[in-house]
């Protein structure tokens, strides 16, 4: 057996454990990490596909940012866990049902069209000086720059929404809450005391 | 010829004037103010009328046409004008006369009547709207005459509006009519269509050049004759005002209204309108045989069938009232076998003594404090001398004994029927001949019932039994004159004159000229008063009149034994036929019942609650079903994602 | 050697792991949102494979630009996490049927 299928069945027997535990873990902290174990195997795949830097990239930004990011809100929001895992046991029959028509169906599609695509059939490998960020980089910067521009926009949005959405204000604020000044009842200013 | 035309605005006019006058202003000017009024205005028209008669009569004036003004143009001329002929002016004089004999009962007669002012500007109003009927000079105009005095005739027939009967007798008036009219509206349509304009004298004159053989498809494969139709359509209008069978139900019941309207309104000039309507409208009529066979035989039933009705019943003013749909019959006869003038003749000796026959059963009913059961009445003639001298003037000129003037127009009538020969003409002269005997009888047995035997009413204290004041007699007495001798001196020159006063107004195809026949061995008025007693009308009343007085005077056990022998005939006549009956079944029942049957199953069940409601519902459920797909929960959603990619994947697998 | 198949059999799966996550997740908002990455992942990884096979770099291109999206996604999906867990303190889906009206 080639080298290349051991990684790869490695690999991906890996990336479905983790996906697998991502989905039925019961704390959401041993979720996010078994996220990043999975998209550290895809990383690997798509190394032996190279696809080289979009593997580090993968790694880079989104296991280092987006995962911590989702692992600093989990921990943050410290949800009670308990009941948020109700109804897992009545709800797997049917996931595990259309799991198994979703993937049946697609796999049966795959097998059964495979000798449509002969060319599919095996991998060959790249020149040694291939360099997969220098064609990336060419491409982006040349047909796809304002897709890629208009990328670059989206994250700033994103931003400046995540921002605006979480911003709570200054806390030393005197702007006046007109409604509840008239709303305002007698007993929410005068108290008598009785003696 | 200006006078002409300031004569007859100023003889319309002023009736409209006195009505609107009293009507808005009556309780403010007053009882006394009110009916001075209104007995001008009419009076003014009367004088006027006679005026124009006598304009008409010397100056030999043929269809004057006088146009007051257009109210539309349009292709066509929509105008108001008036046609000022022999026909017309003897209506005009008729209508007023009357309508001025009526004016002044009426101040006795409603004398303590909360409606008093009421009263005199509707019968002013119905005056100036008779007016307008006869002296119209176009169809629509005719029309408009037709329904305004059937609007007065309804409002009169429900002037007692807190009565429930006068109430129901009032609508019925109106919705009978409306059948009628609806005929005749579509005639007047016909009318137009055929010959695109809607002045008499336009339609008349188109007449020679039109293709009489025209023919209106009613429905497909089913072509009549257009004039037939135009005719049979017009005189459905006719049978509607001029109460025939089988529209004539409104008639009798129209007698909840106060006497003088019925002696109006009821007996001597609204309903004999579609007797004026034919004549006028003689030119059209001649050319269609088959109409004047339906005319024919229409009016012959209702002479004979009415008038046996008239022996049963005991109502005073019944009895007149089925007296009158009868002789409308005669009339309707008459001018059927083209007999117009001899029609238009009985049309004005019957609206004298008909009218005095009506005011003097008022007269009895107010001595009597309205009383009108003939049962309870009797051996008035002591009582009430005048009322019961003019009555008897006016029950002989009924039975058409001479030298009455009833005498003149029945008996000539009926010669002219015995004479035609259309279609119907054979049946008419028999059921009119019996008809004779039947109007003796019922009018004597009235008669007799009423003035004669013995008196079957009791004295209340206080209350004596006696002629009303003046206003009421005077009236009787200037309608029992002509009702007596008007004949003598109009027979000749309005039917048999070589240049007959009617020349102008009637056309008569010289094929069925009856009168001409007739006048061919007339002997002049006295001779044919003598020449009565060997004719069969003249036994044949004289026998009625002798068998009412046998039987309600000499023997008044006989009637009720009669009754009991002939039970069945009594009750189909007391039931009068069961036309009453059969529309109330029919046509009310039936509507109502169909009426109810579309509300609850059309409407409500098919409409309302399977169409409407059935959207609604049909909304409602599946928006019941969807909004569970709406939970609002967001896990809820992604399953319909994930389903819909499954679908969709199957789908470009499978499918 | 390795095939297209492979890869495309083993991306499928990832991706029915993630869907039968949303389904069997009904409660915890962040799994979801991490059922979701899988997702991508897959789709990702379908990409690469096309891409790499068929020789054409628009695949990681297209790529390149989920995972922007993805990431912008991620960012502004746990600040309305955020938000909403301080206004009803909790990240229940239960508890989040406003949309029902």
């Amino acid at each position: 057996m080639p080298v290349e299928k051991v990684i790869f069945y490695c690999f991906a027997a890996l990336m479905l454990f983790a996906a697998f535990m991502v989905i039925t873990s019961r704390h959401p902290v041993r979720a996010v990490l078994f996220l990043v174990l999975s998209f550290i195997s895809a990383s690997a795949l798509w190394l032996l596909l190279e696809a080289e830097f979009l593997a580090i990239i993968l790694v880079l930004v989104y296991v280092g940012a987006v995962m911590v990011l989702f692992l600093f809100v989990v921990m943050m929001l410290n949800m009670n866990t308990a009941p948020l895992k109700e109804g897992f046991s009545r709800y797997l029959p049917l996931g595990i049902l259309i799991g198994v028509l979703f993937a049946g169906q697609v796999i049966w599609l795959l097998l059964d069209n495979q000798a449509l695509l002969p060319e599919w059939r095996s991998l060959q490998r790249h020149a040694a000086d291939y360099n997969n960020t220098e064609i990336l980089g060419r491409a982006l910067y040349s047909d796809y720059l304002y897709p890629f521009e208009i990328a670059g926009v989206i994250l700033l949005v994103a931003i400046v929404a995540a921002i605006a959405l979480t911003f709570r204000g200054t806390k030393s604020s005197r702007k006046q809450n007109i409604s509840e000044q008239v709303k305002v009842t007698k007993a929410d200013r005068l108290r008598i005391i009785k003696d | 010829m200006t006078t002409l035309y300031a004569l007859s605005l100023i003889t319309v006019a002023a009736p409209l004037l006195a009505s609107l006058v009293t009507g808005l202003f009556g309780k403010s000017i007053g009882t006394v103010v009110s009916h001075r009024i209104a007995v001008t205005g009419v009076g003014l028209a009367f004088f006027l009328s006679v005026v124009l008669l006598g304009i008409v009569l010397q100056q030999q004036i043929s269809m004057h046409e006088i146009s007051l003004y257009a109210w539309a143009v349009s292709g066509i001329t929509f105008e108001v004008g008036f046609l000022i002929d022999p026909l017309t002016v003897l209506m005009m004089v008729v209508v007023t006369f009357v309508s001025l004999m009526v004016h002044i009962y009426t101040i006795g007669y409603m004398h303590d009547d909360p409606g008093y002012t009421r009263f005199f500007s509707y019968i002013s109003l119905f005056t100036f709207a008779m007016l307008m009927l006869v002296m119209a000079n176009n169809f629509l105009q005719l029309f408009f005459g037709w329904e305004a005095v059937g609007v007065v005739s309804y409002l009169l027939i429900g002037f007692w509006f807190k009565r429930e009967t006068a109430i129901f007798a009032n609508l019925k008036a109106f919705l009978v009519n409306r059948v009628g009219d609806l005929g005749f509206l579509l005639g007047i349509a016909l009318v137009f269509m055929l010959f695109d304009t809607l002045n008499y004298q336009e339609v008349f004159a188109k007449l020679s050049t039109t293709d009489l053989k025209l023919t209106v498809s009613l429905w497909p494969g089913m072509d009549v004759s257009a004039i037939t139709l135009m005719c049979i359509l017009l005189f459905v209008g006719a049978m509607g005002k001029s109460a025939q069978i089988p529209l004539h139900v409104w008639l009798p019941d129209s007698m909840e209204g106060p006497t003088p309207i019925s002696a109006l309104i009821h007996a001597a000039t609204m309903v004999t309108a579609g007797v004026f309507m034919v004549a006028r409208l003689s030119p059209l009529f001649e050319l269609s045989d088959v109409a004047r066979s339906f005319v024919v035989i229409i009016g012959a039933l209702t002479a004979l069938m009415m008038g046996l009705v008239g022996i049963v019943q005991n109502d005073i003013k019944r009895v007149i009232a089925y007296s009158t749909l009868s002789q409308l019959g005669y009339m309707v006869v008459a001018v059927g076998v083209s007999a117009y003038s001899v029609g238009m003749f009985h049309l004005m000796t019957h609206a004298f003594f008909k009218a005095l026959l009506f005011l003097a059963a008022g007269s009895v009913i107010m001595a009597l404090h309205h009383q009108q059961d003939l049962r309870h009445m009797g051996g008035l003639k002591a009582y009430l001398p005048i009322t019961c001298v003019t009555a008897w003037i006016g029950a002989l000129a009924l039975c058409g004994i001479p030298p009455f003037s009833g005498f003149y127009s029945k008996d000539i009538l009926i010669e002219a029927v015995h004479f035609a020969a259309i279609p119907g003409a054979g049946f008419a002269y028999y059921a009119l001949l019996a008809g004779v005997f039947v109007t003796a009888l019922y009018t004597f047995r009235l008669i007799f019932l009423t003035f004669h035997g013995k008196a079957r009413w009791s004295h209340q204290k206080g209350h004596a039994v006696h002629e009303p004041g003046w206003v009421v007699t005077l009236p009787l007495i200037l309608l029992a004159i002509p009702s007596a001798v008007i004949a003598w001196f109009t027979v000749e020159p309005m039917l048999f004159a070589a240049n007959g006063y009617f020349k102008q107004s009637i056309t008569i195809d010289t094929a069925h000229d009856v009168i001409g026949q007739i006048a061919y061995h007339y002997p002049g008025a006295f001779g044919f008063a003598l020449h009565a007693v060997v004719t069969k009308p003249f036994w044949l009343a004289v026998a009625g009149i002798a068998t009412a007085y046998l039987c309600y005077v000499r023997f008044p056990k006989v009637p009720a034994r009669l009754a009991r022998e002939f039970s069945v005939v009594q009750r189909v006549l007391v039931n009068k036929y069961g036309f009453d009956e059969f529309y109330q079944w029919f046509f009310a029942k039936g509507t109502r019942n169909l009426s109810l049957w579309f509300w609850s199953v059309v409407d409500i069940r098919i409409i309302d609650k399977s169409l409407v409601g059935g959207v609604v519902h049909a909304w409602g459920a599946s928006a019941r079903l969807l909004r569970h797909l709406q939970s609002g929960y967001l896990n809820h959603y992604a399953f319909a994602m994930i389903l819909g990619l499954l679908g969709l994947l199957s789908f470009w697998l499978w499918g | 050697m390795l095939t297209a198949i492979d890869f495309l059999i083993v991306s499928s799966l990832l991706f029915s792991l993630g869907v039968v996550g949303i389904i069997i997740n009904r409660k915890n908002v962040i799994v979801l949102l991490m059922c979701i990455e899988l997702i991508l992942l897959a789709v990702n990884t379908n990409f690469i494979t096309f891409a790499r096979f068929l020789g054409d770099t628009g695949g990681e291109i297209f790529v390149f630009f989920i995972l922007t999206v993805a990431a912008a996604e991620a960012a502004i999906g746990l600040a309305i996490l955020v938000v909403l867990y301080r206004a009803r303190n909790s990240i229940n889906v239960q508890d989040l049927n406003l949309l029902q009206g």
